[in-house]
């Protein structure tokens, strides 16, 4: 691929013995916003520390711009990393901070007082160029650690878990501002998260990844909304997911027939697809929870404890009660292994 | 209301046990007769300048000086990349690296300064001079790795991935990043270590060479000679140095973080 700026070709990462990333594929064009999604463990961060040179993989090349870097060592490939601790430096002050790469490439005094202030400045930390790290707020000094990073003009910038230390609203700002640098400087952003919503609100494209290995790629609504397996679909918020096997579905607790067939592995509701007040089984509420909207319900069936919402201007059943229900195979989605 | 005046006495007394001593040696120093007693026998400041003029003083504090400063130095150059190596790295038999560095420490005195002077002095033809360098490098050692691996396990790695990211080598992100934000460390661990070789008796005393004699073994032999109370003034003036540099470093790093 002509366009892709990163290119990860059979990618082999292990620490020791113990192989994280077996084999990993994947192109990054120029300008994306991509997200490595995952749970702990998958392997997520292993790729970011192995695209960013801080680890050498077992086997597998990485390419950034069409160039071979698979053996060039961190400090040559013109990475940036956000770390999610931030790794800002204690004895600098915020300028410093910043000034840091650009001294070492021994650039001009005029020409990195420019370069420093307007970082700062797009990152909104202007008026604090003289504060140390320790004096700054947990959001501030993520600025900061970001502001480090951009002034060097990396080809590819990484984030590391660049919202889980911060507070609900100062998440909500970050994002914006992620999204604006992303915008006004075109710098192609990865980032490793394990939290689905952060990916689907900032990513152009989601890698979904699984013990090591990539289990599906491809836009935040597609992800959402047409997730292909149980793992992704379960990441994604489906909360009924039953195997199939001729015509009965099979949940934790038994099995329900039903009077279709499907050439699926696994059928998957949303809370929202699932039909109640009418259908053709029958189920206990045991829990009501008034959310807005909408209500929720959890119900007692054959097959174990299922979600559902309705509209909460529907009409309302109460804890105790047994009502009908329906998982139509119209609402619901096909899932393979 | 007892308890509390309990208390008080307490530590009254225990700051008399601490202090007293001192009290005694400053105002020994100052008698005015020719023996060392207390109370002092009349006021002078004779026996204090006393001390600038005896030659072999002079000797043994530039030798003390020479070997507290330079073993020091010694040992950090020596004790910072392994209590970094120790830290960093998953290095096979680190406790056990550990415990030997810590060793000196351990093991009495006395032993180490036979030990040193039976196979590294006799056999060798060391003079005693290096010997000495030696002994106080390795009797601070143990100081130096322990107090800058705690200020180094404070410090995240991280931020050398950082830096090396921006741009630096590895050893660049260890002078650029690494040391400035251990200093403080480094320079409690060269005062204690400058404490530590500077008071050192047991080790120097196996050590000691004709004409070439520490501080503290040349005062232990000029008292088993003269008993007058020069010996009494110089500890007062010893002391007096190290309650300025305990306080200096007090002041400027917050030294009892480290200790």
């Amino acid at each position: 691929m002509s366009n892709s700026i990163l290119s990860l070709k059979k990618l082999n990462l292990a620490y020791n013995k113990t192989v994280v990333v077996p084999d990993l594929d994947l192109d990054v064009r120029e300008g994306e916003l991509i997200a490595l999604l995952g749970p702990s463990g998958c392997g997520k961060t292993t790729t970011m520390r192995a695209i960013a040179g801080l680890m050498a993989p077992h086997s597998g090349t990485i390419h950034i711009d069409g160039k071979d870097v698979t053996r060039m060592p961190a400090n040559k490939r013109g990475i940036g990393l956000v770390f999610q601790s931030y790794a800002l430096f204690p004895h600098l002050n915020a300028f410093e901070n910043v000034a840091f790469g650009l001294r070492l490439k021994k650039l001009a005094e005029t020409e990195i007082k420019s370069k420093v202030e307007h970082g700062l400045q797009t990152v909104g930390l202007a008026h604090l160029a003289t504060r140390k790290p320790a004096e700054m707020s947990g959001g501030q000094q993520q600025r900061l650690s970001l502001a480090r990073s951009l002034v060097m003009e990396p080809k590819i910038l990484l984030l590391d878990e660049p919202l889980s230390n911060l507070d609900a609203r100062l998440r909500l700002d970050m994002r914006t501002e992620l999204q604006r640098v992303q915008r006004e400087t075109g710098v192609t952003m990865v980032f490793v998260t394990h939290d689905q919503s952060e990916a689907l609100a900032l990513a152009d494209r989601i890698v979904l990844m699984k013990d090591g290995l990539i289990e599906q790629i491809g836009t935040p609504s597609e992800l959402y909304n047409r997730p292909r397996t149980k793992f992704a679909a379960d990441f994604f918020g489906f909360e009924n997911i039953f195997k199939i096997s001729g015509n009965a579905l099979v949940g934790d607790a038994g099995s329900l027939q039903v009077s279709y067939q499907v050439d699926a592995e696994y059928l998957a509701w949303r809370p929202s697809a699932v039909t109640v007040g009418n259908g053709s089984y029958n189920g206990k509420i045991v829990g009501v929870a008034f959310a807005g909207e909408h209500i929720e319900y959890v119900l007692e069936t054959l097959l174990g404890q299922i979600t559902a919402s309705s509209p909460a201007a529907e009409r309302k059943f109460k804890v105790g009660e047994t009502i009908k229900f329906d998982l139509p195979l119209a609402s619901g989605f096909a899932l393979y292994p | 209301m007892n308890s509390k005046l309990a208390s008080r006495s307490i530590i009254v007394i225990t700051l008399l046990f601490l202090i007293g001593p001192f009290g005694i040696i400053i105002l020994a120093g100052l008698s005015a007769g020719d023996f060392m007693t207390f109370p002092p026998d009349g006021i002078s400041l004779k026996w204090y300048a006393k001390v600038f003029e005896v030659k072999s003083f002079r000797a043994s504090f530039a030798l003390s000086m020479f070997l507290a400063i330079g073993g020091t130095i010694a040992a950090l150059l020596l004790g910072i990349p392994a209590a970094y190596a120790i830290s960093r790295y998953k290095i096979p038999f680190a406790e056990t690296i550990k415990t030997i560095v810590a060793a000196p420490i351990i093991v009495p005195g006395i032993i180490v300064g036979l030990a040193l002077l039976r196979y590294l002095v006799v056999p060798l033809n060391f003079t005693v001079t290096i010997a000495l360098f030696l002994a106080h490098t390795a009797l601070v050692l143990p100081y130096a790795v322990r107090v800058v691996s705690s200020s180094l396990n404070n410090l995240r790695s991280d931020m050398e991935e950082a830096a090396v990211l921006l741009g630096c080598s590895r050893v660049g992100a260890f002078i650029r990043v690494v040391l400035p934000n251990i200093r403080s460390g480094v320079l409690a661990a060269f005062i204690l270590g400058f404490v530590t070789s500077f008071n050192q008796v047991p080790v120097s005393l196996f050590l000691s060479g004709p004409g070439v004699r520490t501080l503290p073994i040349d005062m232990l032999s000029y008292m088993e000679m003269t008993y007058d109370p020069s010996v009494a003034a110089l500890s007062a003036l010893l002391a007096f140095l190290s309650v300025a540099i305990v306080f200096i470093a007090e002041k400027f790093l917050g030294f009892s973080r480290y200790v």
